[in-house]
């Protein structure tokens, strides 16, 4: 652990996670959208694509899986998802209804827009619940102890 | 007909009540990291059989997942390895105390609940919510009434459940020097 032992590779670890981690944020984003149809949402879309970034974290170095991700990403991505919600949450608002109603999109002449309007929602908060987790993750390995 | 889950149900609570005092009678905070994970794994399935898969998939994500790796990340910058007692029955009087008050007082409302899928609960009575939300989802187009439920007809709280999240992700930042990303 710190100090003690430098970081090194393993062949098995990194190729096996280098094979596993596409799928795992792919199902990540498949629960998220799939929260409307069947078991899944947003909380448990964003946990799953985060621990695909945690598991990256811990094959191939924390400092190095940071370096991968653009400076302010992962706050962006964090602001970013709770203003979607609150986006989508305005805008029926704008359509004549009220606050966070989905009734309003439900009224669209458009088929399943409701159901459209509440996936955003789920990828909203899906956004915020991967970064935040993958933050306070990365926070917390680079803290000093 | 389905075959009876209440064997399976019972296998899976003996694991996930041997993974808790497993856990608790561990001296090694690592060891106890990772027990922790195998009982949130008995909870996660334990709730899949009993046909709640949404919460299931939420404790295997959450409980198992994330949690064991963010307790692994501070366990490996806090907690030194204790020496070679593993496991240990030493409890504090005060501990026990605790544990058997909470146990005591969560056995004795155990009675009061309904049984698991009774359809006389008051959940499902005339009238109350759970009849509505099941007959209007279908308006919005939705499968799933837990989705619905969660974002339909409480966007309030799960609007206020995700600011939650961000203002916890600023706290972090705010507490442990955020230079990070």
């Amino acid at each position: 652990m710190p100090g003690e032992r430098p970081y090194t590779d393993s062949v098995v670890v990194t190729q096996t996670v280098r094979a596993v981690v596409p799928f795992v944020v792919t199902y990540g984003l498949f629960t998220m959208l799939h929260g409307t149809k069947s078991v899944g949402g947003g909380f448990q879309g964003g946990v799953v694509v985060a621990s695909g970034v945690v598991t990256l974290a811990f094959a191939f170095g924390v400092t190095q899986t940071l370096a991968a991700l653009a400076p302010g990403v992962l706050r962006a991505v964090a602001a970013g998802g709770l203003l979607l919600f609150a986006a989508v949450a305005a805008a029926s608002l704008a359509l004549g209804g009220a606050f966070l109603d989905a009734g309003t999109y439900a009224r669209l002449p458009v088929t399943g827009a409701a159901v459209y309007a509440v996936e955003l929602v789920e990828i909203g908060i899906g956004l915020t619940v991967a970064s935040v987790i993958s933050l306070a993750f990365f926070t917390l390995a680079r803290a000093e102890p | 007909m389905t075959p009876d889950p209440s064997l399976l149900v019972a296998l899976l609570l003996l694991l996930v009540l041997g993974a808790a005092v497993a856990v608790a009678t561990a001296r090694d905070v690592l060891v106890a990291t990772v027990l922790f994970g195998a009982y949130s794994l008995g909870l996660a399935i334990t709730w899949v059989v009993l046909r709640a898969p949404d919460v299931g998939l939420t404790e295997a994500a959450v409980g198992a997942g994330v949690t064991t790796s963010l307790f692994l990340v501070a366990v490996a910058k806090t907690a030194p390895p204790t020496g070679k007692v593993a496991f240990s029955l030493r409890w504090s009087p005060r501990a026990l105390l605790v544990g058997a008050a909470v146990v005591v007082v969560l056995g004795a409302s155990l009675p009061a609940l309904p049984t698991v899928g009774d359809p006389t609960a008051p959940a499902f009575a005339d009238g109350a919510a759970a009849g509505f939300y099941l007959a209007d989802t279908a308006r919005f187009g939705i499968d799933n009434v837990v989705t619905a439920v969660l974002v339909v007809y409480r966007g309030f709280d799960t609007f206020g459940e995700i600011a939650v999240v961000f203002a916890a992700g600023v706290a972090v930042l705010l507490v442990l020097d955020g230079e990070v990303a």
